[in-house]
């Protein structure tokens, strides 16, 4: 009986291990009871800033419709690749967020997933929508959709500008630029600014958006056709911006791949006197106390085309409850909500706010740097890059160019060389056919 | 008789002369059991939940597409065909093995000459000092270390860089070139995994008694010959397990190559887990990823068996 007693007993810690495993593993999996007044919202983890622009989205819907509950999932990741890897695996482990953040990159990804329920009715009938809708400029609306379906109302975007360092500029005696350079006029600053111990031009080997895309673009060019479903790395546009770039590189004028570990920070350091980047890089600059830069647009080359990325909430097709989830979308992409988020001169906002009127408020703010107006302006002057070159498999596409890229500049491949593998090994990762 | 007599000491057969008492120590042992399974029995369900049945699925997965979001698709072969047309797979697996050999000729050879040199005679602070220097970097996070190391070997702004300078060597490109991001990966892999090496061969040298160096320098044996025909031996089955342990951990290198370089230019300094991640988590092709996964397993499974057939021939056991 005591030998029974045992038995049943060593059974039933096996067994109530086993149960709690397996509960412990198919928690997350559970579904929304409470799905009329809860919505739960995944959201990209990239640091602190993240963390309260979040619960402060959090707290203030709550407030404004008393009664509901927002569930906020952080999703960890170093770049917005990782972040989709991970919200894939978070999807697949059976948990179904009702909006997940995401940027530009990831629009076709969730669309090819079938994953997205497209806003067009919502806009169609909603006037605030609408009132918000006629306030973001055109181009930031089609990097947000496919086809005709719009994905989501953006709430924030980023154009690529160049950064350039005032003192640098004065202490070589060039004029500062005004935007209207030209591809040579461009080298030729840059090699004034290039000595010793500074590079003229640097540009991220990590990221497409902010290091050879622009190039590209002001070619005319693009890495994929106008239906983004084939690779057009071995085109003409392409090859030059590579040319270009890569003789900078050989002229000493830009360091060879990789660039330096911390651009931001060469930069204020006086060791790179312009590069490529987003609005994000003020969230860094302003806070640390440097001021001494501004920005200008990329040179242009045969045309010249604004790139830009823009982020939002888009709604998934498993949400329990749309409407709510469309409630908060639009709360996220609101004046009330964009205007709280301006800042100050030493805490900015780390991106461009989507509307037009809250980018008006930041100017007349006077957060640095002293061209500001440029980056709604570019989009609002200037044809926006498209198609937006973002597959359903951004990450390995971003990744396949960029090992590509290095290759060429740094000296391993010719550009044509290099430009045609790229162009292999992206044909089976852009495609159309699932 | 006697076997399972002596078997039975733990169990207390011996102590039991009477056909009751027997019965009685038949019992406990019977008990004994019970109570050793519900003791393993976490281990056994951790086993079950997270080696085993994560293995069945790679094998099942490697027969199917799917890419996290869609329901699996039922792909056959085509997985393992994919293999023979992956252009890269092949330049992965070269530049894998480089690395994993380099670094483990770098753990065993190098590892031992530090082991040995620290077991001289010297301040004990001093001895504390090298062993602690060598060991910390083993303790810390695999990516922190590459973080530092990513900073350090910058080529433009880099304190590696920077020193080289003073002996006359120029800048050298080490995470932008094909010759110098795998030798990168090598060094910073094996700095962090050599002070393992460097304890376990020390507590191989501490268990080798004293008696017996003495002996042979009673004989006139010099340094040189008193390690390769005393020392050494007695060492070997030290190095047999090091040189399994780093064989499997060589060919699994992820941290350095991922936070370093990205397994870049190209695909030289990339290594087949850091593929493998790339082409489940970045491709969404879970099926294909985990075809390349068995491969690795395949692999590292033949490099061990050759291990020990061949330890029979160098390997001393007292």
């Amino acid at each position: 009986m005591k030998h029974s007693t045992k038995r049943i007993a060593a059974l039933l810690v096996a067994a109530g291990l086993t149960v709690a495993g397996l509960t412990a593993c198919s928690a997350s999996g559970t579904t929304n009871t409470k799905a009329s007044k809860t919505i739960d919202v995944a959201y990209w983890n990239y640091g602190s800033g993240a963390v309260s622009d979040n619960t402060k989205l959090q707290k203030g819907f709550e407030k404004a419709n008393p009664g509901t509950t927002v569930n906020l999932t952080p999703i960890a990741g170093a770049g917005w690749g990782e972040y989709y890897a991970n919200l894939a695996t978070l999807i697949a482990s059976g948990k179904h967020p009702d909006l997940t953040f995401i940027s530009s990159e990831g629009v076709k990804f969730l669309d090819q997933n079938n994953l997205v329920l497209p806003i067009n009715n919502y806009l169609k009938t909603d006037p605030a929508a609408k009132k918000i809708e006629s306030d973001i400029a055109p181009g930031l609306i089609k990097s947000f959709s496919v086809g005709k379906d719009i994905t989501s109302l953006p709430n924030a975007w980023n154009n690529m500008v160049i950064y350039y360092n005032t003192d640098l500029f004065k202490k070589a005696g060039i004029p500062a630029p005004d935007g209207t350079w030209t591809w040579d006029q461009f080298e030729a600053d840059a090699k004034k600014l290039t000595t010793g111990g500074t590079y003229g031009y640097a540009w991220t080997g990590t990221e497409i958006f902010p290091g050879v895309l622009p190039w590209v673009a002001n070619q005319g060019g693009n890495f994929v056709s106008s239906d983004v479903c084939k690779p057009t790395a071995d085109s003409p546009a392409v090859n030059k911006a590579y040319t270009f770039l890569d003789g900078l590189i050989k002229q000493g004028i830009s360091p060879a791949p990789p660039a330096s570990n911390d651009l931001i920070t060469d930069f204020e350091n006086g060791k790179i006197a312009m590069f490529g980047a987003g609005r994000w890089v003020i969230a860094s600059m302003l806070p640390a106390g440097f001021k001494s830069f501004d920005i200008t647009r990329f040179p242009t080359g045969s045309t010249y085309q604004t790139v830009v990325g823009a982020s939002g909430y888009p709604i998934l097709k498993s949400s329990k409850n749309p409407d709510l989830a469309w409630k908060f979308q639009k709360y996220a992409a609101s004046a009330a909500v964009q205007t709280s988020e301006i800042g100050t001169a030493t805490a900015p906002f780390d991106g461009i706010p989507s509307l037009r009127s809250v980018a008006a408020a930041t100017v007349a703010a006077g957060i640095p740097p002293a061209n500001t107006k440029l980056y709604y302006g570019s989009i609002d002057n200037y044809k926006a890059l498209t198609p937006f070159p973002a597959p359903a498999k951004y990450t390995q596409f971003e990744s396949a160019i960029l090992q590509d890229t290095q290759l060429i500049f740094g000296g391993n491949d010719t550009v044509s060389q290099g430009l045609s593998q790229m162009q292999k090994d992206l044909e089976p990762i852009v495609s159309c056919t699932s | 008789m006697s076997a399972p007599s002596v078997r039975g000491i733990g169990g207390g057969v011996l102590l039991g002369a009477t056909p009751g008492g027997e019965k009685r120590s038949l019992h406990r042992r019977h008990g004994d059991g019970l109570a050793a399974a519900g003791f393993l029995a976490p281990s056994g369900v951790g086993f079950l939940l997270f080696v085993l049945a994560p293995a069945i699925g790679v094998i099942l997965l490697s027969f199917y597409n799917w890419n996290l979001l869609s329901p699996p698709t039922f792909a056959g072969g085509a997985n393992y065909i994919a293999l023979f047309n992956d252009h890269h797979l092949l330049a992965v697996f070269g530049s894998t093995t480089y690395m994993a050999l380099a670094i483990l000729a770098i753990n065993i050879a190098i590892g031992l000459l530090l082991a040995v040199l620290l077991e001289v005679r010297m301040p004990r602070w001093i001895r504390a000092f090298f062993r602690l220097s060598f060991l910390f970097p083993f303790v810390v996070s695999s990516s922190a270390v590459a973080l530092i190391w990513r900073f350090l070997l910058d080529k433009d702004f880099g304190l590696v860089n920077y020193w080289l300078g003073f002996v006359g060597i120029g800048h050298i490109n080490w995470l932008g070139t094909t010759q110098w991001a795998p030798v990168a990966i090598i060094l910073v892999n094996s700095w962090k995994t050599l002070g393992f090496s460097i304890l376990v061969y020390i507590a191989g040298l501490q268990g080798i008694p004293n008696e017996v160096r003495e002996a042979a320098i009673v004989d006139g044996a010099n340094a040189w010959t008193r390690f390769w025909r005393i020392t050494f031996p007695l060492l070997s089955p030290t190095v047999f397990f090091l040189l399994v342990i780093n064989t499997i951990n060589a060919f699994q290198v992820f941290a350095e190559p991922r936070v370093l370089t990205q397994g870049g230019p190209g695909d030289s300094s990339r290594t087949i887990v850091e593929y493998i991640y790339d082409t489940a988590f970045q491709g969404f092709n879970i099926g294909y990823a985990s075809t390349v996964g068995l491969t690795l397993v395949l692999l590292l499974v033949i490099l061990t068996l050759i291990q020990f057939r061949l330890s029979r021939r160098w390997t001393f056991y007292e």
